[in-house]
């Protein structure tokens, strides 16, 4: 069950130390979205970094970068978070976002069929073209709407197993699934000392406002 | 309600938009002190000009000099279309609009991609539902107009804004076909080829005019994709407050993209010691996104494009940096 999203913290949920020792890692991972426009990539995020949600959040204009911190056993790992513009137009500065990656979550909207073959085609467009060994998500977002679905969560589960993917249905409205999703996310990807992210101070300057001392 | 207690000014705008939270209502306060002053001197010099020369063809010394200092807000709409050529243009198709509203079958694509981001346009604005349906007339209508651009996301909030102004479904539509394609075209096209031309054209006038903030960003890894697509997709529409925006607009109609490079340039003058001042990417990308687009610099319009035309800017360099940045391949 997915946590309820709280403003402002870093909500982990479960697997949150409240107290951890010192010994902690630090690890940071680019993770990118993409998916198909009014999906609610923008909205992800938003509930993720900020725990709100805005009904009419405005269209993303380029790409937007943010930034999480949650804590996984003894590692607190940071995402930074590049949103990208769903449009098809957009597509020719995607690269620039995917480039180096570790992670990405890939949306769509179980409402719209033609979200989810969109979806589809970012995920072959990731296996061809970005990081050989990126952990890839596939969000079927709007699950507070499941009683209008058109993609069955079924068909999408087999898909996601077929490739190799993590898969949930999430709500960036309600929250469900969303601090877990990018929890299965963090703890999919290596931690130890040579992972590809780079290794962050410990108590190096965190600037987020978001950021909470979870593992401190 | 408690920030405008203490106020003179409402927390809704003018135009309808709510101000934020974090709206700052007593340095509001202050700069309006002033800037009531300006408008009134200004509105009396545009009488006198307006009577002299209502048909304002041709942008003399002192038009481009009244017009940097800002149109009136009652003169504006007609100012707009007279000083950029839409007003000729129009009537020289004077059936276009009306003809583009009765085709028969819209494309159904472009219609859903149009009604997908209207209740997304401006829904912190309290008059704004009411011209929904004139935005997506304009929108639909250009799209169909044009159809190597079609539907480009940004254009709502330059139509909207348009429409907030000129009140006039068939003005916004010429004053966003001649943005689209007379001020910054190939932006909003398919491929967005001189978006990322111009990106990198910006990057290249940043390491000329302050290379100590270039270094900074590019060592934060912050791209300037990031920072200023959405400056020059829609020429600063839903990034700086309005006021500010209607300003860089007169000048837009008045000289041209230069002064989109202007007002990008200035933001990163203006604000050298908060971006220099950030020491990782994630305050870096905070400062860009939430605070320099609304703070007291760019809400203090008139100093902000004061400090746009201080700077050294030709129309020369822009061209061969242009010419630079394709046979780099941007």
């Amino acid at each position: 069950m997915a946590t309820a999203p709280r403003s402002g913290g870093s909500g982990s949920g479960a697997a949150q130390r409240p107290n951890g020792t010192s010994q902690n890692k630090s690890c940071q991972f680019k993770l990118v979205l993409l998916g198909e426009s009014a999906v609610g990539k923008s909205s992800l995020v938003l509930r993720f970094v900020k725990g709100q949600f805005h009904e009419y959040q405005e269209s993303t204009i380029g790409a937007a970068f943010l930034t999480q911190t949650i804590c996984i056993e003894d590692t607190v790992v940071k995402f930074e978070i590049w949103d990208t513009a769903g449009q098809e137009r957009y597509h020719s500065l995607a690269p620039m976002y995917y480039r180096g990656a570790q992670a990405a979550i890939v949306v769509y909207d179980i409402q719209n069929q033609d979200s989810f073959q969109r979806a589809k085609t970012w995920v072959k467009e990731l296996h061809k073209q970005a990081s050989p060994n990126i952990v890839i998500a596939l969000a079927g977002n709007k699950a507070d709407l499941s009683n209008i679905r058109v993609v069955e969560f079924d068909e999408a589960k087999q898909y996601a197993e077929e490739n190799g993917l993590l898969f949930m249905e999430t709500s960036a409205k309600t929250g469900m699934n969303v601090n877990d999703i990018f929890l299965a996310i963090a703890k999919k990807l290596p931690k130890n000392d040579n992972n590809p992210g780079t290794v962050i101070k410990p108590n190096g300057n965190e600037s987020t406002q978001t950021t909470n001392n979870c593992c401190k | 309600m408690e920030a405008t207690a203490s106020s003179k000014f409402s927390d809704v705008d003018e135009y309808g938009f709510k101000r934020g939270d974090k709206f700052d209502y007593k340095f509001y306060g202050k700069f309006m002190d002033g800037y009531l002053k300006i408008l009134t001197r200004r509105r009396i010099k545009w009488e006198g000009l307006l009577e002299q020369n209502p048909d304002l063809t041709l942008i003399s010394p002192k038009l481009k000099r009244y017009i940097r200092k800002g149109i009136p807000g009652p003169y504006r709409a007609d100012v707009w279309m007279k000083i950029s050529g839409a007003d000729e243009a129009k009537q020289r198709n004077p059936d276009l609009y009306r003809s583009l509203l009765n085709i028969q079958h819209f494309n159904k694509e472009i219609c859903d991609s149009i009604s997908i981001d209207l209740p997304r346009t401006f829904p912190d604005n309290i008059h704004f539902d009411a011209k929904k349906e004139r935005l997506f007339n304009i929108l639909c209508a250009y799209a169909h107009h044009n159809r190597d651009v079609g539907y480009c996301q940004g254009l709502n909030y330059i139509a909207g804004l348009l429409l907030i102004v000129t009140d006039d479904e068939e003005k916004s539509f010429w004053l966003l076909k001649h943005i689209v394609e007379n001020i910054v075209p190939q932006y909003h096209s398919h491929n967005m080829a001189n978006l990322l031309r111009d990106l990198a054209v910006f990057r290249e006038l940043v390491i000329r005019r302050v290379p100590a903030v270039n270094r900074h960003v590019e060592d934060m890894n912050l791209p300037y994709a990031v920072i200023a697509s959405k400056w020059f997709i829609c020429i600063f529409a839903e990034v700086l407050p309005v006021e500010t925006v209607l300003r860089i607009w007169d000048c837009v109609f008045a000289e041209g993209y230069k002064i989109v490079f202007r007002a990008a340039l200035a933001m990163f003058i203006t604000h050298k010691n908060d971006i220099l001042g950030c020491d990782d990417i994630a305050a870096l990308a905070t400062l860009f996104r939430d605070h320099m687009i609304q703070d007291s610099i760019v809400t203090d319009c008139h100093s902000f494009v004061e400090a746009m035309f201080s700077l050294r800017l030709k129309r020369n360099e822009l061209e061969s940096l242009r010419k630079v940045a394709v046979l780099n391949g941007n």
